[in-house]
């Protein structure tokens, strides 16, 4: 209902995808500090205390713009999710069961030594050797990562969504041993 | 987390948990994931005569994924494995009650008998004519 404020017009609220948000190039190889850089100038920026109370349209604008900052900053901050947001935007929505653009269903050969794995986690709990069992879980979790990453840059977007959905099924076993771990102390 | 009682009751008691011995040629594996969630399932069935007279399952997954491939195992036992290869993830959706977002716990369960079904077969197949 009210006009547009003339001040708050003077630039207008990022958008587009997260990277863009956040006025960053969209690649994987951003260290920590760009990412939070570039956020917390945004975030400054943008900080809804900054527009005068009266003026509501200003205020619903900076309040919309921080609240996309925010979630760009979630997504990009963490390695990993900006390797699956990257995904995301070469059309494989890993949150997805969509045969054709949702999450690619792991080979056979993974499936197959997943199981084995899980079956020997309680060998390895019983047996004491939990910490060793971990530890390889762990590698085959960084591991994906790489392959991912390597994919990433080679533009190779199929190749990376199977190597994170990979990575989902070693950090859901690292939860679970955690879990384990617990319970057991 | 609404699940149903028969989703609770088959997640605390699940029938034929276990494993049999995947280079029997009498005995078909199965194994399926679902990408999203992380997910995996085994299912095994072993085959008489056409029949399928035992099956095991291990399944690591939600409550929805566990109940869902133990019904099925208590369901296949004692059916013809062209029978078997009929079920339907939306029976086993009608059955325990299923919500929309747990219904890829079915699809999951649909495929894993298939997949098992279709092992079998191909190990009868290329087994030799003895």
């Amino acid at each position: 209902m009210a006009a547009e404020s003339r001040s708050a017009s003077k630039s207008s609220p990022p958008s587009g995808d997260h990277f863009a948000v956040l006025g960053l190039a969209a690649r994987h190889d951003l260290t920590r500090d760009e990412v939070e850089v570039a956020y917390l100038a945004l975030a400054k920026q943008w900080h809804p205390d900054r527009v005068g109370p009266d003026d509501l349209a200003a205020k619903r604008r900076s309040m919309e713009a921080s609240a996309a900052i925010n979630v760009a900053y979630r997504a990009l901050r963490d390695p990993v999710t900006r390797l699956e947001y990257l995904v995301k935007l070469g059309g494989v929505d890993l949150d997805s069961s969509d045969p054709k653009t949702g999450a690619p269903a792991p080979t056979q050969a993974f499936l197959v030594d997943m199981i084995e794995r899980r079956e020997g986690l309680s060998d390895a709990r019983q047996g004491g050797t939990l910490a060793g069992f971990r530890g390889e879980v762990e590698d085959a979790e960084e591991e994906a990562v790489d392959a991912a990453l390597a994919a990433i840059t080679e533009g190779d977007t199929p190749a990376a969504a199977q190597s994170l959905v990979q990575r989902r099924y070693w950090q859901r076993l690292l939860d679970e041993i955690d879990d384990t771990e617990h319970t057991s102390t | 987390m609404a699940y149903s009682d028969k989703v609770i009751e088959h997640y605390e008691n699940p029938r034929n948990v276990g494993s049999m011995d995947k280079s029997d040629d009498d005995v078909g594996t199965g194994i399926v994931g679902a990408p999203a969630c992380g997910d995996v399932m085994k299912l095994q069935i072993k085959v008489e005569d056409g029949v399928i007279t035992d099956a095991k399952f291990k399944t690591y997954g939600c409550g929805s994924a566990i109940a869902s491939s133990s019904l099925v195992t208590e369901w296949v036992k004692g059916m013809k494995i062209e029978d078997a290869a009929e079920i339907q993830n939306s029976q086993i959706v009608e059955e325990l009650s299923l919500p929309p977002v747990k219904i890829h716990c079915s699809v999951l369960a649909e495929d894993a008998i298939k997949a098992a079904i279709k092992d079998y077969q191909s190990k009868q197949g290329a087994g030799s004519d003895s």
